[in-house]
């Protein structure tokens, strides 16, 4: 018995030695530091529900993160990759509490516990990716959305990027109407409770019926909520736009925006040799299994746009508020198309550099925007 | 007057079972795909309970053997496309699929250790593999994502003959039962030959004996010890399967957390087919139905009058439908689900006699 014991203390010591090495781990293996610029700024990243290893959102703001840090000259970050959405806040506060200078939060879902921390610890800089800041005239998050406070005065170390995904949405539906030939197209998001998914798909369907007023456009959720269903479950993914496609057999273009979930819908639409658009990232590179069926990828441009606020700090230049990333500073737009460049006619071509020219110059709007930059939307469809 | 306040009601039943009928025609194959890691899972969790052992580490196993079995597959392949057998068939495939089994295998030798010599806490064990296995292999998929390596692509399904398929009704039948990749093929089979093996050979009543009253089974010259290891150890086999589903099968890829919790719906299928292997596939079918049934209502909703009640439902209740399905096999309102006697007993042997 006494052996035994002995034993299993063994594993569990063990056990704890390669836990603590993979939590570790995760605080990122890019320490080297740029020559000449240092900086004592400590950052941390508080991901959404996922992984570091998404291939995807999650992933690319942390890239963000390594490279601000080592453009200002910064130790490399540390992170928190959030399993629950409970724990939002405590993750947040575990950097707080440690003392952090900057803090990069992921996801329009940490918008509230940011905006809340950001309140409390007006000394510490906060970077919430995909947050619109909406505050009451005392600087608390605002559930009605009347956004009544003014975030740049009353929250000053935080800064909100935004970015109209319906912009690179609008661009992958000319893409898609354009490459359609039967003229039925779809597109699957992960929940439509955040904007930025039927942001993409509601530009993605203004885009489609500027090419071809009568297309067929399905526009999909595959879950209510922003869970691991919406947006960490591949296979389910895959069998939503099965099913899809099993019901609507003659749809031949597949745009995914539902982060991991959606590289299950790209795998499914390889599987039926039919054309996908990925999503926030060029997965063509960022997903090389998909890579023979990713047409394009409809982007915003994570890395930079995080990298670019951490510089912000460090130069002391950085302002609160929401700072709204689009066309005209190519901070959204679509990826290079790769080995499927060679579908992409001379016509095509000069329909989607018409589309850019008129999104940048403001002749073309992808869709009906909200004060707050979003799409106007109710349940994810485009009002009637 | 209580006929016509009825009539409605009956008549909206009657309407959704035609439309479920109807999802379930059109989504027929879907389903027992869907169904296949929850039954390779409840299966596992089979060979454990049935012999004294629980785990609740499945989960774990699966995505270990996911991760190992895509990663050893890649490695094998090393870039170079191969040329494809029957059902995409290579032999990197195999490789990781072998690979896949063994990782299964590993861990649950691991819970062995631990639950029947060590005689610790067979909860603890479990859990202690499912936080391992999410952290492990999102932490090496994290470091290999700093330099992908291409997947080595994934197992394709079987293509039943467009002659054989076009028959009515049969040619469905042949279609969801056998247009499947290699591992779900497998996994029917297994169901029907573990069903067998459990009642009908030496190693079931054997293993029913030791799972129910493991001293009366030692009395009668079963090693109960071995038996246990042993049954554990072919637990993992099914797990590494279960696993090599997800990136060998089914997706051709690997994501951290990719098993999305079908480990834990594995138990749960496990005691709502009462600890038998046909129950436990029955289970995971329901499982996979209630899946579709969710999807179907928000992407082709029904019409009619059964289209306006439904569409008056919030989403959530259909997202939600599977595990309600989980609660309600849980409470015992689908009769009541024994466990095996000894199950998450450890067994010690009595002191010999000095």
């Amino acid at each position: 018995m006494r052996k035994h014991r002995y034993a299993l203390g063994a594993t569990f010591a063990s056990l704890a030695i390669v836990l603590l090495a993979a939590c570790q781990g995760n605080t990122g293996s890019s320490g080297s530091q740029s020559g000449g610029a240092t900086s004592n700024l400590k950052i941390g990243l508080v991901t959404d529900v996922g992984t570091l290893d998404d291939h995807n959102f999650n992933q690319y703001s942390w890239e963000g993160a390594k490279a601000g840090a080592q453009a200002v000259g910064a130790a490399a970050p540390h992170s928190v990759v959030t399993t629950q959405s409970a724990d939002y806040a405590k993750n947040i506060n575990s950097f707080v509490s440690k003392n952090y200078n900057i803090i990069v939060t992921v996801g329009f879902a940490l918008g509230s516990d940011t905006t809340k921390a950001a309140k409390a610890n007006p000394n510490i800089k906060f970077i919430g990716v995909d947050q619109g800041i909406c505050v009451d005239a005392n600087g608390n998050p605002d559930s009605t959305f009347a956004c009544k406070g003014d975030a740049a005065t009353l929250l000053p170390n935080y800064q909100g990027l935004v970015f109209k995904e319906q912009q690179p949405g609008y661009l992958a539906g000319v893409v898609a109407a354009s490459i359609s030939k039967s003229g039925h197209i779809a597109a699957i998001g992960g929940t439509a409770t955040v904007p930025a998914v039927p942001n993409y798909m509601i530009g993605y369907l203004n885009g489609a019926k500027s090419v071809k007023s009568d297309i067929k456009v399905e526009l999909k959720y595959v879950s209510a909520a922003p869970d691991a269903k919406a947006f960490n479950d591949p296979a389910g993914g895959k069998a939503a736009a099965d099913q899809l496609l099993s019901q609507n057999p003659d749809i031949d273009v597949l745009f995914q925006v539902a982060g991991k979930t959606g590289n299950g819908v790209l795998q499914s639409a390889c599987d039926h040799n039919i054309h996908a658009i990925g999503v926030d990232v060029d997965q063509w590179v960022s997903t090389p299994d998909t890579k023979a069926c990713t047409v394009v990828s409809a982007e915003k441009k994570l890395t930079k746009a995080v990298s670019d606020a951490i510089q912000r700090v460090n130069d002391k230049k950085d302002k609160g508020g929401t700072i709204t990333l689009d066309i005209t500073t190519d901070s959204v737009g679509l990826s290079p198309f790769h080995d499927s460049q060679s579908m992409i006619t001379p016509d095509i071509q000069a329909k989607i550099d018409a589309a850019v020219k008129g999104l940048k110059d403001g002749t073309i709007k992808a869709c009906v925007e909200t004060p707050f930059g979003s799409c106007d939307n109710k349940n994810g469809q485009p009002p009637a | 007057m209580d006929f016509i306040l009825h009539v409605p009601v009956i008549g909206l039943l009657l309407q959704f079972i035609g439309y479920l009928l109807s999802v379930m025609a059109t989504n027929g194959s879907l389903i027992i795909t869907l169904s296949t890691p929850i039954a390779l899972g409840a299966l596992c969790g089979f060979m454990n309970e049935r012999s004294g052992v629980v785990n609740i580490g499945i989960e774990g196993m699966m995505l270990f053997a996911a991760f190992v079995g895509w990663y050893v597959a890649a490695l094998v392949n090393g870039g170079a496309p191969s040329n494809p057998g029957p059902m995409g068939i290579t032999l990197p495939l195999l490789v990781g699929l072998l690979a896949a089994i063994a990782a299964g295998v590993a861990v649950s030798a691991l819970h062995a250790w631990l639950s029947i010599s060590v005689r610790a806490n067979q909860i603890i064990s479990g859990t202690i593999i499912n936080i391992e296995a999410l952290a492990i292999t999102g932490y090496l998929n994290l470091l290999i994502s700093q330099n992908p390596i291409p997947s080595a692509g994934n197992f394709q399904s079987f293509v039943v003959p467009h002659a054989a398929a076009s028959v009515p009704i049969l040619g469905w039948l042949l279609t969801t039962f056998l247009a499947h990749g290699p591992i779900t093929l497998t996994m029917l089979v297994l169901v029907i030959v573990l069903q067998v093996l459990l009642f009908r050979s030496r190693w079931g009543l054997r293993t029913r004996a030791v799972g129910e009253h493991p001293r009366a089974a030692e009395t009668l010259g079963i090693d109960v010890i071995r038996l246990r290891y042993r049954n554990v150890l072919l637990g993992g086999v099914l797990a590494g399967l279960g696993g090599a589903w997800f990136t060998l099968e089914y997706i051709g890829t690997f994501q951290g957390g990719m098993t999305g919790g079908r480990g834990y719906i594995a138990l749960a299928a496990l005691i709502f087919g009462r600890w038998t292997p046909i129950g436990a596939f029955g289970a995971a079918l329901v499982f996979g139905i209630a899946d579709t049934l969710g999807q179907a209502v928000s992407f082709n909703p029904p019409t009619g009058d059964l289209g306006a009640v439904l569409s008056g439902v919030p989403e959530q209740v259909f997202s939600a439908l599977p595990y309600l399905v989980t609660i309600i096999v849980l409470a015992g309102v689908v009769g009541r689900s024994i466990p095996p006697a000894a199950d998450g007993q450890p067994y010690e042997r009595e002191a010999k006699a000095t």
